[in-house]
């Protein structure tokens, strides 16, 4: 295995783990500002996995200049610029309803929160 | 206890989803045919160097504009909700050297907020990037000082004004092009100069004012509901 493969699938497993410890978080935290950064874990991860969907191997960033030759896709990489925005967006709303429902329940903890119970 | 173990499960469930998925993944080694259109036409329709700029601004234009408008919706919905929470009564107090640093380096950092948001169309930044790290020299002033963040007319007033502007540019040229956000409506130039590119350094410009007028707004009014009690 190359170096680049090899960085390659380690950033592959890398993103899918942030998934998956983002939706675990989600799942099981009871903090619901942990809620929050669990999500967006998760939300890191897919951007990355996006990212990495959009490169090929031996080739230089989507910057035209007179020594590039051949480049990556610029597509997903464009994608993941609005999916950033978009989860600092909804990230900023979710800490807010957090803090009002934890304000109105007396605590951050979600099973103190009938609206949220699962 | 049930919590933690069907969390688990459904994590798990999900591993060996992604697992089984990624063993019959075959590497990619040619582009897509969008990829590849954009690659091959990119300079020569929109004169942006930078291919990611050429999508976001100029292919995709519309898309962004509804991107602004998401995050117009989701500040307006901060700042709303944030108006039901009782204020807090003072910030707490910032260290010395947080305090010293807001001195020192905001001018800095909204210079350098200002690079990135003039060059995107030449490399990697752009409108958002560039207006984030503008509202990280507010929000820095923010955290130095000890006093509560008042309503800002101006803020509120660039916000309107490049939201207005970024739509004015789309019938720009719907008038003269008869297309939506057409990017021709000025020289193309020659790329790789800071005056190209149409009007994408215009729109970077207006989407880089919107973000750091929204993000500010919205670190100030954190700003305002947090603090003791």
């Amino acid at each position: 295995m190359t170096a680049q493969s090899l960085f390659y699938w380690s950033l592959v497993v890398t993103a899918a783990g942030l998934v998956l410890i983002g939706l675990w978080g989600v799942l099981t935290r009871k903090n619901i500002l942990r809620i929050a950064l669990a999500f967006t874990l998760a939300d890191t991860g897919v951007n990355l996995i996006l990212v990495w969907s959009g490169f090929l191997p031996n080739r230089s960033a989507p910057i035209v200049d007179a020594s590039v030759t051949s480049m990556v896709d610029p597509l997903p990489q464009a994608l993941v610029l609005t999916s950033i925005v978009i989860g600092v967006a909804v990230a900023a709303l979710f800490v807010v309803v957090g803090v009002l429902a934890s304000r109105k329940s007396g605590s951050a903890d979600v099973r103190r929160m009938k609206e949220l119970r699962w | 206890m049930i919590r933690t173990y069907v969390g688990l499960i459904i994590v798990l469930a999900l591993g060996a989803i992604v697992v089984s998925s990624l063993s019959n993944y075959s590497v990619p080694l040619e582009l897509g045919s969008t990829g590849h259109n954009y690659t091959q036409r990119g300079v020569d329709d929109t004169g942006s160097v930078n291919l990611v700029t050429a999508v976001v601004v100029a292919y995709r234009g519309l898309d962004t504009l509804g991107e602004v408008v998401v995050l117009f919706s989701a500040s307006t919905a901060v700042v709303l909700i944030l108006t039901l929470i009782p204020m807090g009564a003072n910030p707490t107090p910032s260290s010395s050297i947080v305090s010293f640093t807001a001195g020192v380096l905001p001018g800095a950092i909204v210079l350098f907020g200002i690079y990135i948001i003039s060059h995107g169309h030449l490399s990697p930044g752009g409108g958002f990037p560039g207006g984030a790290v503008v509202a990280s020299a507010f929000l820095l002033i923010m955290l130095g000082s000890n006093t509560i963040p008042g309503q800002s007319r101006l803020l509120a007033s660039i916000e309107s004004l490049a939201g207005l502007t970024f739509g004015l540019l789309g019938f720009w040229g719907m008038m003269t092009l008869g297309q939506f956000l057409n990017n021709k409506v000025l020289p193309v130039g020659s790329p790789g100069k800071l005056l190209s590119a149409g009007i994408i350094p215009l729109i970077s410009l207006v989407i880089g004012a919107k973000v750091a007028s929204e993000l500010s707004g919205v670190f100030a009014s954190y700003r305002k509901a947090g603090g003791e009690k």
